[in-house]
């Protein structure tokens, strides 16, 4: 229905005029809120790219010879599930290493194109039955001069810290992004209801004359979610502009390695955005949908 | 009497649309059915109260205030809903009548107030048409239909003014024409003449006798002794929530 449609389009952003100021707050603050959000997803999936192999317990990494023979490989497998003080592990093979280089190192091509999968040594990620750090390393030692192993790797402290840091950042990050986002729902609330007042009179004919109550809510429905939307979209264009100057900032990965591994990928982002796309709407809904059930008595 | 640009009130699509097959054509508009209804502060606005509207009629219901006049409309288009017994509108229980469904009952019932309820941000056309408007009328019907009811209230050269510029006999046109944009089979009017002085509501009275002659239902709660005598139609007296008096071609007292 044309009428219909434009009916709505008209209504929804006259509202949106009618209260500028608290629309903005409302706005501004789902910016905010999803902003951080946003942000500490960004940091989590930044420790974990970089910290990849150092996942779910693994304490330390045996390193095979590129020209580690299938029969040493088969042995050391043999060896690890037997062992009782072996909890778990895992074989990650030439193709694996290089899928996660190439997640690892998304944004220089150049250094992709100039590895292969055969360049990439096989390796076995350990997750001991003792976690205690002399346990650990007199175990790790043990395959130290194996036929086939390279080098045996450990976790350590630095990269334990980095991932408590980021965990516990991550909460404490969620847990203001909650009660942010709890108050721009609020304000998304109250902003409708007095939009819901400034219209009363209208409101009242609407019923009157048998307008559905559908038709009477949507227009709030609509503002709502528009300004979550808008919200979401400012939050992701401000990750998406500083995330540049944000990369800047960090120490160069010469001085420390690790840092290199501290990649957000294309896909990842776009995973992040629609995400904070998706909370900013379902915020204006729910604010949106608590007004109109509570205050619009149709 | 032909009023220019009103459809008959009661075709068969008109029918179909509100739920019935031609054969049960409703003769019996409205029926109240042992209806009481009573207040959270314990006031009993309406006790036992059994009447029956047919087609067509013109009912005044007098009183004094807060004796239940205000209620009575109020029940028949589902702003309020009775304690006990039931409401036929058209054949319709409108006791079972499902929330979602309301609207479309009140798309068959017109309204006028005391205080006329125009939005003062519209013009009169643009009220009138958001009476359509908001049903999801298409344009067109509301380009054709808006210019002809207010030809027919009279205020087709004030299509373009604003409510706040117009007297207030001008002002109830207008409602009644909104009221009655969309063809009702019943016009109900709360007090319609209560702002208005004694010639101008002999003005909307005529209105709304035209309107009734048209086969519309008309129900009117009224203080205006003047009216009732004058129009002698049938009357209905409520005191204190009972039905005292229910009289064809009565007076006001």
């Amino acid at each position: 229905m044309p009428v219909k449609f434009d009916y709505l389009v008209r209504e929804t952003t006259s509202n949106l005029g009618r209260n500028v100021t608290i629309t903005l707050a409302s706005i501004m603050t789902v910016a905010v809120s999803l902003a951080l959000v946003g942000a500490s997803l960004m940091l989590r999936s930044g420790v974990e790219n970089a910290t990849k192999r150092w996942q779910g317990g693994i304490e330390f990494v045996v390193f095979l010879r590129t020209d580690a023979t299938q029969q040493q490989i088969d042995s050391l497998q043999n060896d690890l599930d037997q062992s009782p003080e072996v909890a778990k592990a895992v074989f990650v093979d030439q193709q694996q290493a290089y899928s996660e280089f190439k997640t690892l190192f998304a944004d220089s091509p150049e250094l992709i194109d100039s590895v292969t999968a055969k360049d990439l040594p096989p390796s076995f990620r350990i997750e001991p039955e003792n976690k205690d750090v002399d346990a650990v390393e007199s175990l790790g030692l043990t395959f130290e001069g194996r036929s086939g192993v390279d080098q045996v790797v450990f976790a350590s402290k630095t990269i334990r810290l980095i991932q408590q840091l980021s965990s516990r950042l991550t909460v404490g990050i969620f847990v203001i992004a909650a009660f942010l986002l709890g108050a721009a729902g609020l304000l998304i609330l109250n902003t409708i209801r007095m939009a819901m007042f400034a219209r009363r009179r209208e409101i009242e004919v609407m019923k009157l004359v048998g307008a559905t109550n559908w038709f009477i809510r949507v227009p709030f429905m609509l503002e709502g979610l528009v300004q979550g939307l808008i919200g979401a979209f400012v939050a992701i264009g401000a990750l998406a502009a500083f995330k540049p100057f944000f990369q800047k900032w960090l120490p160069s990965a010469q001085d420390i390695p690790l840092v290199g591994g501290f990649q957000v990928s294309g896909s990842e982002m776009t995973v992040i955005f629609i995400t904070l796309g998706i909370v900013g709407i379902a915020i204006g809904a729910i604010g949106a949908g608590i007004a109109v059930s509570r205050f619009l008595d149709v | 009497m032909r009023v220019a640009g009103v459809a008959p009130i009661l075709g068969p699509a008109r029918l179909a649309s509100w739920g019935f097959s031609p054969a049960e054509r409703p003769l019996i508009m409205i029926t109240l059915e042992n209806v009481t209804k009573t207040y959270k502060n314990s006031t009993v606005a309406l006790r036992d109260a059994n009447v029956e509207i047919a087609k067509g009629e013109f009912v005044f219901l007098v009183g004094a205030s807060g004796s239940g006049k205000s209620t009575f409309i109020r029940l028949l288009n589902k702003e309020e809903t009775p304690e006990q017994g039931h409401i036929y509108v058209a054949g319709k229980d409108i006791g079972r009548l499902s929330g979602w469904k309301v609207p479309y009952l009140r798309r068959n019932i017109g309204c006028i107030f005391q205080d006329f309820k125009l939005l003062p941000t519209k013009t009169v056309f643009e009220n009138v048409a958001f009476a359509l408007e908001v049903i999801g009328r298409p344009r067109s019907v509301i380009d054709s239909q808006v210019p002809a009811i207010l030809d027919l209230v009279g205020l087709g050269h004030k299509s373009d003014s604003f409510p706040t510029e117009l007297s207030g006999g001008e002002q109830q046109r207008v409602s009644v024409a909104r009221a009655f944009v969309n063809r009702p089979l019943i016009l109900l009017a709360d007090e319609p003449t209560g702002n208005l002085d004694p010639a101008t509501s002999v003005g909307i009275m005529k209105l709304l006798d035209r309107i009734n002659k048209t086969g519309t239902t008309v129900v009117m709660a009224t203080h205006d002794r003047g009216i009732v005598d004058t129009m002698r139609r049938r009357v209905i007296e409520i005191d204190r929530g009972s039905i005292v008096r229910d009289q064809a071609r009565g007076v006001y007292e």
